[in-house]
């Protein structure tokens, strides 16, 4: 998928899901860095909400292993139900083969955000730079 | 209390419905401050137990989820962190209640919320908190 035609570099939208919330933080905080546009969600089912409610998301981030009734590979296939080209990032530390599957691509745990912005950048053609300070560990 | 002229002031937005959270911290964002959001009260407490972040203001939902209320999270950060502004938000019932069992006059704002009236709340708690 590439960017909109006629939108500015960052006008995408990413929803970032995931549950440890100093992740979720840091993980948007560097994505809006890069211009951006981040929408939050602390488990599957507030990503499936967010869904619901219209708001646009280019890309969705999501971790696998979350509270609630719906875990990442749910939401990638609900995702990928209701839009089947919207680009799906999963993050584990380990995900069988058949679930990664789902994803247009699996990042392992822990990882550094190059690998992250790497894979957005493939999926939705943003081009990407990584600020020194961001190059810790996840 | 003494803010930085150069960095953008940090607010927790923490509430337990998604898109209320996500809607006001855009809308917070777009007015220039840096903005977190917590879904819980256990997250409010890890990202200042983490201490990264450098908050100064913390929104809360009166019904926020988590290990503690919003009640005891506002007497947590009251004892932890007195540096940083706590703003209670509910209905009139809620808000009544808020200030029963805190005992003070503290700000409360009402939901739903108005964008408008949060900024222009947070604008003069900022005010105040630098003289």
């Amino acid at each position: 998928m590439q960017g909109r035609t006629g939108e500015s570099m960052g006008s995408q939208i990413i929803l970032v899901v995931e549950d440890e919330v100093l992740i979720r933080m840091l993980v948007a905080e560097i994505l809006r860095d890069k211009g951006y546009q981040v929408v939050e969600a602390a488990c599957g089912d507030e990503g499936v909400a967010i869904l619901l409610s219209g708001q646009v998301v280019d890309l969705i981030i999501t971790d696998v292993r979350m509270p609630g009734q719906i875990d990442g590979v749910a939401l990638a296939t609900y995702s990928k139900t209701a839009n089947p080209v919207r680009p799906v990032v999963i993050m584990s530390t380990h995900l069988p083969a058949t679930d990664a599957a789902i994803a247009d691509e699996f990042i392992s745990k822990p990882y550094v955000p190059s690998m992250l912005l790497r894979a957005i950048d493939k999926l939705i053609g943003q081009p990407w730079h990584i600020p020194p300070r961001n190059q810790s560990v996840l | 209390m003494a803010y930085s002229t150069t960095q953008p002031v940090s607010i927790i937005i923490a509430d337990s419905e998604v898109i209320i959270r996500n809607v006001l911290s855009d809308y917070l964002r777009q007015c220039g401050y840096k903005v977190i959001n917590a879904a819980s009260s256990d997250e409010v407490v890890e990202i200042l137990v983490d201490g990264t972040a450098s908050i100064s203001v913390i929104l809360s939902d009166s019904d926020l989820g988590g290990s503690m209320t919003a009640f005891s999270l506002r007497f947590w950060v009251r004892e932890k962190r007195p540096d940083i502004e706590f703003v209670l938000a509910g209905n009139v019932d809620v808000a009544a209640k808020v200030a029963g069992e805190l005992c003070d006059a503290g700000p409360h704002l009402k939901r739903p919320y108005d964008p408008q009236l949060v900024l222009a709340h947070i604008k003069q708690l900022l005010a105040t908190a630098r003289k």
